[in-house]
């Protein structure tokens, strides 16, 4: 599973999570490579989006979740120290989500400001320009350009998730986390989604939570199978899909349960 | 077969049962819609009686050079009496009195506030209209029957006489009464108007807003989005929707027990009935604001906060903007509950007789609803229409600040 020759953007050890007393999370060890994409898959309740939502602390809002393990960004990070605040964190490691919710803003209020309240910005010209970077990035300029400053809620469901896109980018991040970002999109908008991640992944790391198979088959370089909040097999998203070692994952990816 | 008539019967039967409940509520305000109206009409218009009036220079003693306050001082008292004498001739010192008293009296202000307008007219006779007192007002309204014994009139027969003559020579008119809308409280109906207790209930609400929607706001901010749901909280929750359902009069006694009695603060003032009115208020609006800031999406906190944005930052630049309609929505009608109460008014003296505009939230003054209490206990005839028109504005300004509560929550409703 190791492979010497990777870079990897993040390593996590021995990772458990609680909600109360119920274990969502059982000593789940994974690591990601970096620029490249990883797929977590896995039936419902399996705990791929627990896991996600711990690599930027965002289970760190619901009250009695309890996240222990190590988390190790860059090799010199520790994403749970106390040292980091939790704001320069996720500065580094955004998330786009499930629903795409832009803010009820404009579309320019949207990118902006992520650059804004970092202070990434120091005139209204860069941050223009951030705007614009991100928007192009996340292929949606073109789209947009001319009504820059309308509502953003009136932009189609792909609209808004590619936006959200582009507002997670605006600030630089080194990983991108997606929790199943197509699951509220049409086929075309789904088609506009990868092939974004397959560009974006010359820049960012990204870890993205999919219910389809498919989708990770196409898109990802490393597949996890997550079971009952255990890690079942970890491996390339082509060995996973065409000879996995787990006779779990083989039912899993061949329709039989799940 | 049995069983469908059955209950498409019960089903008929029911729908009958709402339509006559509706109904019979909206006969219900329709009739207490009608009364009021009725009684309060009268109330906008006033009877006056034509009058010669000769500025005499004479018994003024000033001239159309003088200044205003030298105006203002001279004996315009003196000059409604000779107005009396000219226009009813060989008066007894009797009939004069009896004459006199069909006139309002305040009949000397007015005739100054006409001679300061219109200082060209020393010297000269012009004919005014004046305002009659209250009492010959409502027999001219027919609010006071005039077939009855003497004894049992406020108009004797004498007064009654010189009525029949005025209003065969034509001389018995009726005028907009624009002193209802500008004056403040009187000893006369005639004169007695709302603005001073329009300006009292203005002030209070000013001071219970300034007051209540900051804390309500903040309170409600820090309840829905920093504290743990725990034993604390709910004992909060339960605590503020208890508070809500207090009667007012205890927050009335609140006020003076601590406002008045421990704080001396000023009696009759309208910071103290507004801070007392803003106690009242709070609990409405924390729960307003609470709920429209629990109707804020989770997914847009999460947003702000995956962006890196402080809990503050993501409560301030996000979720308190989309849940602000709302709270407006809340306050505005707290405002207008505030508006309507009586009890807290009574308990820290905002319902005692004051003729004075208050100028400021420091100044003594009654309240609207409180000024509808006093009149409404008043002996006079002339109060009762009073009473009704106070109601009417009451009524109006509930009516526009509720219709502007729909109106801001229809406008900025967010669609997400």
């Amino acid at each position: 599973m190791v492979d010497n020759n990777i870079d990897f953007a993040l390593k996590t050890n021995n990772v458990y999570v609680h909600y109360g007393n119920k274990m969502a999370i059982n000593n789940v060890s994974l690591d990601f490579p970096k620029n490249e994409v990883t797929s977590l898959i896995g039936p419902s309740g399996c705990g791929k989006s627990t896991f996600l939502r711990c690599l930027n602390r965002m289970n760190d809002v619901i009250d009695n979740c309890k996240v222990e393990g190590s988390f190790i960004m860059n090799d010199t990070i520790d994403i749970y120290s106390n040292d980091l605040p939790i704001e320069s964190l996720r500065e580094k490691i955004g998330m786009v989500f499930q629903k795409p919710n832009p803010f009820p803003k404009s579309i320019y209020e949207n990118v902006a400001y992520g650059p804004k309240i970092h202070g990434i910005t120091s005139s209204k010209s860069e941050l223009d320009d951030v705007v614009k970077e991100s928007l192009n990035r996340a292929g949606l300029y073109e789209e947009v350009k001319d009504r820059l400053d309308d509502v953003a809620t009136g932009l189609s469901g792909g609209q808004q998730q590619r936006l959200c896109i582009a507002r997670a980018i605006s600030i630089k991040p080194e990983i991108i986390l997606m929790d199943e970002p197509c699951s509220a999109l049409d086929p075309i908008a789904t088609a506009k989604i990868e092939q974004l991640i397959n560009e974006l992944k010359q820049n960012y790391t990204i870890i993205i939570v999919t219910h389809s198979m498919a989708q990770a088959s196409r898109v990802s370089y490393k597949t996890a199978f997550f079971h009952l909040g255990n890690l079942v097999e970890y491996g390339d998203t082509s060995k996973i899909f065409t000879k996995p070692d787990n006779q779990k994952t083989n039912d899993y990816i061949t329709g039989r349960f799940g | 077969m049995t069983n469908i008539k059955k209950r498409l019967n019960s089903e008929r039967r029911f729908k009958f049962y709402g339509q006559l409940g509706v109904f019979l509520s909206l006969l219900f305000v329709t009739l207490l819609m009608l009364k009021i109206f009725t009684t309060g009409s009268g109330a906008f218009f006033r009877t006056t009686i034509e009058a010669d009036v000769f500025f005499d220079p004479a018994i003024m003693k000033v001239d159309k050079n003088s200044s205003d306050k030298e105006i203002e001082r001279a004996s315009f008292e003196a000059l409604a009496d000779s107005v009396v004498n000219n226009n009813f001739k060989n008066l007894s010192e009797d009939e004069f009195i009896k004459v006199r008293e069909m006139f309002t009296r305040r009949f000397d202000y007015q005739l100054r506030d006409y001679f300061l307008n219109n200082k060209n007219d020393f010297n000269k006779t012009v004919k005014m209209n004046i305002t009659a007192s209250s009492d010959l007002d409502q027999i001219v309204k027919g609010n006071y029957p005039r077939n009855v014994p003497e004894s049992q009139r406020k108009i004797n027969d004498y007064q009654l006489a010189i009525l029949d003559d005025l209003t065969q020579q034509d001389r018995i008119g009726s005028t907009f009464n624009f002193w209802f809308f500008t004056n403040g409280d009187s000893r006369d109906p005639e004169t007695a108007g709302i603005w001073g207790a329009i300006m009292g209930s203005f002030y209070a609400l000013m001071v219970c807003l300034a007051f209540a929607f900051p804390i309500g706001l903040f309170a409600s901010v820090y309840l829905e989005e920093y504290t743990k749901p725990g034993k604390i909280t709910d004992l909060i929750e339960v605590n503020i929707n208890n508070l809500a359902a207090v009667p007012s009069i205890v927050f009335g006694l609140l006020g003076l027990g601590m406002l008045i009695g421990v704080f001396n603060m000023p009696f009759q003032v309208p910071l103290v009935g507004g801070l007392t009115l803003g106690f009242m208020t709070l609990p409405t609006i924390i729960i307003a604001c609470r709920s429209s800031l629990r109707a804020v999406p989770p997914s847009i906190r999460h947003g702000a906060l995956a962006l890196g944005a402080t809990k503050t930052q993501t409560t301030f630049h996000h979720v308190v903007p989309l849940a602000l309609p709302g709270t407006l929505t809340g306050t505005i009608i707290g405002m207008a509950q505030a508006l309507g109460e009586t009890a807290p008014l009574l308990m820290v003296g905002m319902v005692a007789f004051v003729m004075e505009i208050p100028g400021g939230p420091l100044d003594p003054a009654t309240g609207l609803p409180s000024q509808i209490y006093l009149w409404s206990e008043s002996a006079e005839r002339g109060f009762i229409e009073k009473t009704s028109a106070g109601i009417m504005l009451l009524l109006l300004f509930l009516i526009v600040m509720n219709l502007t509560a729909v109106l801001i929550r229809r406008k900025v409703e967010v669609k997400w």
